[in-house]
């Protein structure tokens, strides 16, 4: 029944942790919760059963094979079984670490190493190239390329999740990072000093996204640091099972961040948050860095949790529209987060608040698992498709991968509904008081 | 590469590639349902989209003299769905319709891989519910459920599983589709009864007609804390001597309570406690406040140490999370656990629970006792470490023990999770050889070759008169 550690064939540093899938019992109450295992049936593809199998491996009972590649990389790491698990398991550890592992014993190859190779290790950890990229995004939009590609039919020759994705990428606006000062003064009594992370994807593709944060913050009395020395958070690195360019990030942020001497650090991207505060767990084996790692994760705060905790000021300008909100995996699973981002919607005057039912259903973004498993990815965004209600006009949320997914699944299933993020809702309400006349335009 | 199993690709040309499982990996991930003592992976598993597939696979299957087990969610805690040997396993997951509702009728029709709570879910907008509520609900299928003639907390006033099946589709060991029930009162033996609870010995079950209930017009829930677990268990024996029927009647010890409190959905019960019991009581409003007063005095001359009711829907949700997920918590105080599901005469609670207390000061292995205590259902959780060698042994010893404790106090081995592999041998506290052939003999009636979920729920052959024993060739 038991097995001896020396049967293990996870070699590597970083193992999956024996206590966590101990605390399994194979109930089952996972089952339902997880988007894969409702899509395929399949026990392989289910929380319990990739457990199971990292446990196996452990065991020395299965080696790292494809056989078992294929459903550890299939997990979305949603987390949606965390909350569903009554022991409390922390799936998504394991599978991150067991990513880890197989990335270790089958280094990519082909074009998929390429990708890797040029995206999560050329691009994203180099904020000047991310930029540089988000420039080209910016003139491709701009320059008449994009209607020209369209046009001629070039956009063909792409997958087709790629030809969705690439209707719905908004205009590019311009990253906070270059547009801010470094240190951005409270307005009236200051309150505090905060830093703002101003992420990868967020910063390029959603630039306005920061720029509301930042209004918003400094709205309530609030310091807002930008530190130019951080850098993208690593989620999607160790999502990818790449966990030694994930502990470069960690400690680099982690640098930036104490260094800039804030009493929080803001986060409005959930998958960045949720990241951010696993720091400790990812470093739990660096001497040099694991009590800096606790020290800063205790200061990481979402955008919605902190106003909340904080207190803020209720907004008297109106937004007229009928809003629904959805979890993103990492703020209600990862984080707990599910009853400030509602509260701060539903007390925006001129909202009608709409419920959204299964709204804590991962909608197949979960980083870039849309783009290496677009189909798994598309099935998931048409469920949660379903759920989305027709009289809606607005879908708010709080991480950049759900929005760029849910705008897929707004074009893609011929919808109407506005997608944005719960902090822009709340700097329109804002703004508004100062100009009440355009309040309709949305 | 070892090369393909030639069944797998028959299984394929029936249902699909899409729809067969042969990867080693996979198959591991077969390997045990909720009962994780034993694991064997199957032959293969196989994914029917309609009963004309189920049929089609079943007979292909015993054509070739293959063992084969039917599968719902995998949440069973008896093992019935863990391959003992060269099984196919059938997962049903696949047929997860609501196929129909009648309101007018008080029945809906389903498919066996519908999830028990998604029926409720379903009909609660009309106000109805579908009442057999195992803990699993969240999980568990009603093709399970009618395999396991599954209970529940509030079975003590609703009944199990069978008291709610009106008919069902079932394929017989040989692929042949029959229909059972489905007419009110249908005249000869009652095969309804005979199917639920077979635990995929009899045939496959393929759509299943249910009775809805319209909810309880009031419904009132109460938490009582004990100092004492005998003061408790006479607590319970009072509240139903006193006339009482609750819709609930639910009792956990201290072991249980550190458990649930460590796990995902703590209620925030004070430290120290010895026990507790969680009422509810349901039916037309006028009534509930007095019974609710008669309990609450109940409890009192039982020496109570606090005693309150649920203030709001959310705290009573609460509570009921906090007690049905608390088998799988305590995954957060032990790495493995063994339940079992012993029954005895509610009046001799204090007694058993202080042999099964005994039991466990004996092996060295702790006792958690989360249970169903208004109808005598006990759920004694051996806590164990399978990976310390001989533990995972001295559960199962200290679980037969627990069962015969029950045997002897005049209850029974099994309230509602089947006996599965798990208490195959403990049939024999309950029957004698003859009455386990007699039963043998009613298999052989459905399933002659032994092919359908072979060597469960019957003890091994030798003292008994089993004639019938090497199903299948694939062995």
């Amino acid at each position: 029944m038991s097995a001896p550690a020396t049967k293990s064939h996870y070699l590597w540093e970083d193992p999956p942790d024996e206590e966590k899938y101990s605390a399994c019992v194979h109930c089952g109450l996972c089952l339902e919760s997880c988007p894969t295992y409702l899509e395929t049936g399949h026990e392989q593809q289910s929380p319990r059963g990739r457990v199971h199998l990292i446990k196996a491996v452990a065991e020395g009972k299965i080696p790292l094979s494809p056989g078992f590649e294929q459903p550890v990389f299939t997990c979305l790491d949603c987390r949606a079984c965390e909350t569903a698990c009554p022991s409390g398991v922390q799936v998504g550890s394991l599978i991150e670490a067991a990513r880890g592992q197989i990335r270790k014993a089958m280094p990519l190859t082909g074009w998929r190493a390429l990708l890797h190779a040029v995206f999560l290790r050329g691009v994203f950890p180099h904020p000047s190239r991310l930029f540089a990229l988000g420039k080209l995004m910016k003139l491709y939009q701009r320059s008449g390329l994009q209607a020209l590609a369209r046009k001629t039919g070039l956009l063909n020759l792409l997958p087709g999740h790629l030809q969705a994705m690439e209707r719905v990428v908004p205009a590019v606006p311009d990253p906070v990072m270059k547009r801010y000062p470094e240190v951005i003064p409270a307005q009236g009594t200051p309150r505090g000093r905060v830093a703002l992370l101003t992420g990868c994807v967020m910063d390029v593709l959603f630039g306005d996204i920061n720029e509301a944060t930042v209004r918003v913050l400094t709205r309530n009395g609030y310091e807002v640091v930008v530190p130019r020395d951080q850098r993208c958070c690593g989620a999607l690195h160790i999502h990818a099972g790449d966990r030694e360019q994930g502990k470069i990030l960690a400690r680099r942020n982690i640098d930036a961040f104490l260094h800039a001497r804030v009493d929080s650090v803001i986060v409005n991207a959930a998958g960045c948050g949720c990241a951010l505060k696993e720091y400790p767990e990812l470093l739990q084996n660096d001497p040099a860095y694991r009590e800096k790692a606790v020290q800063f994760a205790e200061k990481v705060a979402d955008i919605s949790k902190f106003l909340a905790a904080h207190g803020y000021e209720k907004p008297t300008g109106r937004v007229e529209a009928r809003v629904a909100y959805h979890d993103a995996c990492h703020l209600a699973h990862g984080q707990g987060i599910r009853a400030e981002p509602r509260q701060l919607l539903r007390e925006i005057p001129g909202v009608a608040w709409v419920e959204m039912p299964l709204a804590d259903r991962c909608c197949g973004s979960a980083g870039i698992y849309n783009l290496t498993h677009p189909e798994m990815a598309g099935k998931i965004l048409d469920e949660k498709m379903k759920a989305v209600p027709e009289q809606a006009d607005i879908i708010a949320m709080g991480n950049p991968g759900c929005m760029l997914q849910m705008m897929m699944g707004v074009h893609r299933h011929g919808r109407t509904q506005r997608v944005v993020h719960t902090v822009q809702l709340l700097d329109w309400a804002y703004q508004r008081e100062a100009a009440p006349q355009e309040e309709r335009g949305m | 590469m070892a090369a393909i199993d030639p069944l797998v690709r028959e299984l394929s040309q029936i249902v699909g590639p899409d729809a067969v499982l042969y990867r080693r990996e996979d198959l591991i991930a077969y390997e045990c349902d909720g009962y994780t003592v034993r694991k064997q992976p199957p032959r293969a598993v196989v994914f029917p989209s309609c009963t004309a597939e189920v049929s089609a696979v079943v007979k292909h299957l015993h054509e070739r003299h293959i063992p084969f087990i039917p599968r719902g969610a995998g949440t069973g805690l008896s093992g019935g769905a863990i391959p003992l040997g060269g099984e196919v396993i059938i997962s049903l997951v696949r047929m997860k319709r609501l196929l129909h509702v009648d309101y007018e009728n008080r029945l809906a029709v389903v498919e066996p891989g519908f999830v028990n709570l998604k029926l409720t879910n379903a009909v609660a907008a009309k106000g109805y519910y579908y009442a057999p509520d195992p803990s699993s609900q969240y999980a568990c299928t009603i093709g399970g459920n009618v395999a396991e003639n599954a209970g529940g907390a509030h079975c003590l006033k609703y009944g199990v599983t069978t008291n709610h099946v009106l008919g069902l589709e079932v394929v017989l060991a040989d692929g042949e589709i029959v229909e059972i029930g489905g007419v009110p009162d249908t005249p000869g033996y009652d095969l309804l009864g005979l199917l639920t609870g077979s635990e995929g010995t009899l045939g496959i079950v393929t759509k299943i007609t249910v009775r809805i209930l319209k909810n309880p017009e009031g419904k009132k829930t109460v938490l009582a804390y004990f100092d004492s677990v005998e003061e408790a268990s006479r607590a319970v024996s009072d509240i139903v001597a006193a006339g009482i029927v609750p819709a609930a009647l639910e009792m956990m010890d201290k072991t249980a309570i550190e458990g649930v409190e460590a796990g995902n959905y703590p209620v925030g019960h004070p430290k120290g406690l010895e026990a507790l019991l969680l009422i509810e009581v349901d039916g037309i409003s006028a009534g509930i406040d007095d019974q609710i007063a008669r309990i609450v005095e109940v409890c009192q001359n039982r020496n109570v140490s606090e005693v309150k009711v649920a203030a709001s829907e959310e705290e009573r949700a609460r509570w009921w999370a906090n007690r049905k997920t608390a088998f799988p918590a305590m995954g957060a105080i032990s790495p493995d656990y063994l339940v079992q599901d012993g029954v005895i005469p509610r009046s001799r609670l204090p007694e058993v629970l202080e042999k099964i207390s005994r039991i466990s000061a004996r092996s060295g292995l702790r006792i958690a006792n989360v249970f169903h205590a208004g109808d005598g259902n006990l759920h004694p959780l051996i806590l164990f470490d399978a990976r310390i060698p001989g533990e995972t042994e001295r559960a199962v010893q200290v679980g037969s023990e627990v069962l015969k404790a029950c045997a002897d106090a005049g209850g029974s081995i099994t309230g509602e999770h089947g006996v599965g592999i798990e208490k195959k041998e403990e049939m024999r506290y309950i029957f004698t050889d003859e009455e386990i052939a007699a039963q043998i003999g009613i298999r052989d009636v459905f399933n002659p070759q032994n092919l359908l979920n072979p060597d469960k729920l019957f003890p091994k052959p030798g003292r008994c008169a089993e004639m019938r024993t090497a199903p299948g060739e694939a062995r």
